[in-house]
């Protein structure tokens, strides 16, 4: 019995620490599905990209990836803006059908060049201070200090995303752009800059996020469509266009896909002749995309959005 | 006999497009008697079967206008259903096609009436997520094989008309070319239809139509049916001139991308625009994946120079190679 619990507990700070991040990484597409109503297929991506950041300042510096956390915010910025400038304002003109095969270009173009320079292979951070290090708090629960980290600095990159947006002129500014554009333009407002500056956020918030994620998942070229997947689910769930959505949803979605080993320690636990109903980790990301499809039935608008 | 009569009506369209359409069918009926190279011939089975696949797809994307990018759900249903009743039960593939496409039109009917809710990015997403779902089922189920898949094995005699087994690669490619210019009579049909006008008008603005008096829920849940039941008979088709399926190749995310890309590229809404975009997509890829994907270092090339293709039409000409076409022939009439 004793064992069980503390299997959940640990399944349940893994599930906090991983939603964390999650959110992170669902925030920068919320800022961009706000401002613009487009969704962008590629940040998973982005989220790759910033991942090969962290870890190549990392093994370049040997440090822990997490000090390639502002390089990685730099090359997202600029990804960003440059898949703006370079593709996104084109798509801007056509069809709905038009931004969603762009951005799946993108997708498709972000992945092979990844491929083609840094291989196939998955790629993980082995040295540092942090990594291996981690502290015991309670009988057999032990937290990982690159997982602590990770979580400590995503929350404060959401309370700077959202200071941006609500407290400074630049954040009005991007709100009026995603509130009503036109309307903004006649205030002022540079809506083309506007726009690409919520490309170059999406870009820094995902891309520190593939840094902080790199401490403890293994990047190779063909991560992104997952998290994507999981980025949708989370802006889904948070309301379109919501930061503080993006940060509650990415801690349920955490916890959704930690319910498949909780599920499989419990079966441990009762023993394979009970019931067979083990295996379900297999099943993990089914359930993030089965959330998704219940949230769009259920409740289209999310739990915070505004905008759908 | 109005159905057939407006199923072989192609008035609408100009002279020189019939005649170069003529010639295409004819160079496609006559092609297995030309000399050419097995690669060659396996090409053209792609491009007939993706001609097909992009066929269903501009029933609801096309003159839908709703961006599925699931498809291959259904190829994976069709080629499961196929491949599982000829290895446990030895059902022939024309009684299993069938009834694959009638497991496919059910499955899509479950998840279409709630999806069919949902618009644009939603639904695009949607399609994906449902995808994403079976194919993790097909590749635990064991029933199915679960991640290995399934092989076919040889039965009896070749060749073989009822589990459709050949030695020649020409029997597989008439085959094909059947269902091909069955779904292209079926398609020139669904356009003047009543269904068809329908989904044109929800394409152009759904709340109009909705006022209009169309159901367009209902529309759109019988143009995705027909979609459905084009692909998942492909899919049968996949199995048996495979003889291996894996969830990976028939339900991947890839493929259902591939699908609705084809019908895009060579311009979605129109009659022969899937056909044209096969034309261009599946020699370029595997005519590029041959060159440069067998040199070290150059892996993934081919992708990135299709993909730049991708990103060009999406950002200068969405309407495809057939929208160029048209908007050409508009400059030359003024």
């Amino acid at each position: 019995m004793e064992h069980l619990l503390i299997e959940i507990t640990k399944a349940l700070v893994s599930a906090l620490f991983m939603g964390m991040v999650f959110g992170l990484v669902a925030l920068g597409l919320t800022i961009i599905w706000g401002v613009m109503d487009i969704v962008n297929f590629a940040h998973g991506e982005f989220l790759m990209i910033g991942m090969y950041a962290g870890l190549l300042t990392a093994l370049i510096l040997k440090v822990d990836p997490l000090f390639g956390l502002p390089v990685a915010g730099v090359v997202g910025f600029l990804l960003g803006v440059a898949c703006y400038y370079g593709l996104v304002k084109f798509l801007l003109r056509g069809p709905m059908i038009a931004q969603l095969f762009g951005t799946f270009g993108l997708m498709l173009f972000l992945r092979n060049v990844a491929l083609m320079v840094m291989g196939a292979d998955p790629q993980s951070a082995h040295q540092g201070v942090l990594v291996g290090k981690s502290f015991v708090i309670g009988p057999g629960i032990v937290i990982e200090l690159t997982k602590l980290a990770a979580g400590g600095l995503s929350v404060v990159a959401f309370a700077t995303t959202w200071w941006l947006m609500n407290r400074t002129e630049i954040g009005r500014a991007l709100t009026a752009t995603a509130l009503d554009a036109q309307a903004a333009r006649y205030m002022g407002v540079p809506t083309e800059k506007m726009n690409a500056l919520a490309w170059g956020l999406g870009g820094v918030t995902v891309g520190m996020a593939g840094a902080l994620l790199v401490n403890f998942w293994p990047v190779d070229p063909n991560v992104g469509l997952l998290f994507t997947m999981i980025a949708f689910t989370t802006v889904a769930l948070g309301g379109f266009g919501s930061i503080p959505g993006a940060a509650f949803a990415g801690l349920i979605v955490g916890l959704v896909i930690n319910i498949a080993p909780i599920w499989d320690s419990i079966h441990a636990f009762l023993g394979p002749t009970s019931f067979q109903g083990g295996q379900l980790h297999q099943f993990k990301y089914s359930f993030v995309y089965l959330a998704y499809f219940l949230i769009m039935v259920l409740r289209p608008r999310g739990l915070f959005g505004w905008k759908y | 006999m109005e159905v057939l009569k407006s199923a072989f009506d192609f008035s609408d369209f100009p002279k020189i497009d019939l005649c170069v359409a003529g010639a295409v069918g004819a160079f496609l009926l006559v092609f297995p008697a030309l000399p050419h190279s097995g690669f060659t011939m396996a090409t053209m089975i792609q491009f007939l079967m993706f001609s097909v696949y992009g066929m269903g797809w501009n029933t609801i994307g096309g003159y839908g206008g709703q961006v599925d990018l699931g498809k291959a759900q259904y190829v994976g249903i069709g080629a499961y259903t196929t491949a599982v009743m000829m290895i446990r039960w030895d059902v022939p593939f024309w009684v299993s096609m069938p009834i694959g496409m009638a497991l496919a039109v059910g499955w899509s009917f479950m998840i279409g009436y709630p999806l069919f809710r949902l618009r644009g990015h939603y639904f695009a997403i949607a399609t994906i997520a449902t995808s994403l779902i079976l194919k993790d089922v097909f590749e635990s189920w064991s029933f199915v094989g679960a991640a290995r898949g399934l092989k076919i094995p040889i039965k009896g005699e070749m060749p073989n008309f009822l589990f459709l087994q050949f030695r020649q690669d020409y029997y597989y490619y008439y085959i094909i070319l059947a269902f091909f210019f069955i779904g292209l009579f079926y398609l020139n049909w669904f356009r003047h239809s009543r269904i068809g006008h329908q989904l044109r008008c929800i394409k152009d603005s759904e709340d109009v139509a909705q006022s209009l008096g169309i159901d367009a829920h209902w529309a759109k849940i019988k143009a995705y049916a027909t979609a459905t039941a084009f692909v998942a008979a492909v899919g049968s088709f996949h199995a048996c001139y495979n003889f291996n399926i894996e969830p990976e190749d028939v339900m991947g995310l890839d493929l259902s991308v591939l699908i609705a890309l084809m019908a895009m590229l060579g311009g979605a809404g129109s009659l022969f625009g899937p056909i044209i975009g096969a034309a261009i997509l599946v020699p370029m890829k595997s005519f590029l994946g041959a060159w440069l994907g067998a040199r070290a270092g150059l892996i993934g090339l081919d992708l990135i120079i299709y993909s730049t293709i991708i990103m060009a039409i999406a950002a200068f000409e969405p309407r495809g190679i057939w929208g160029l076409i048209t908007r050409l022939r508009q400059a030359r009439r003024n």
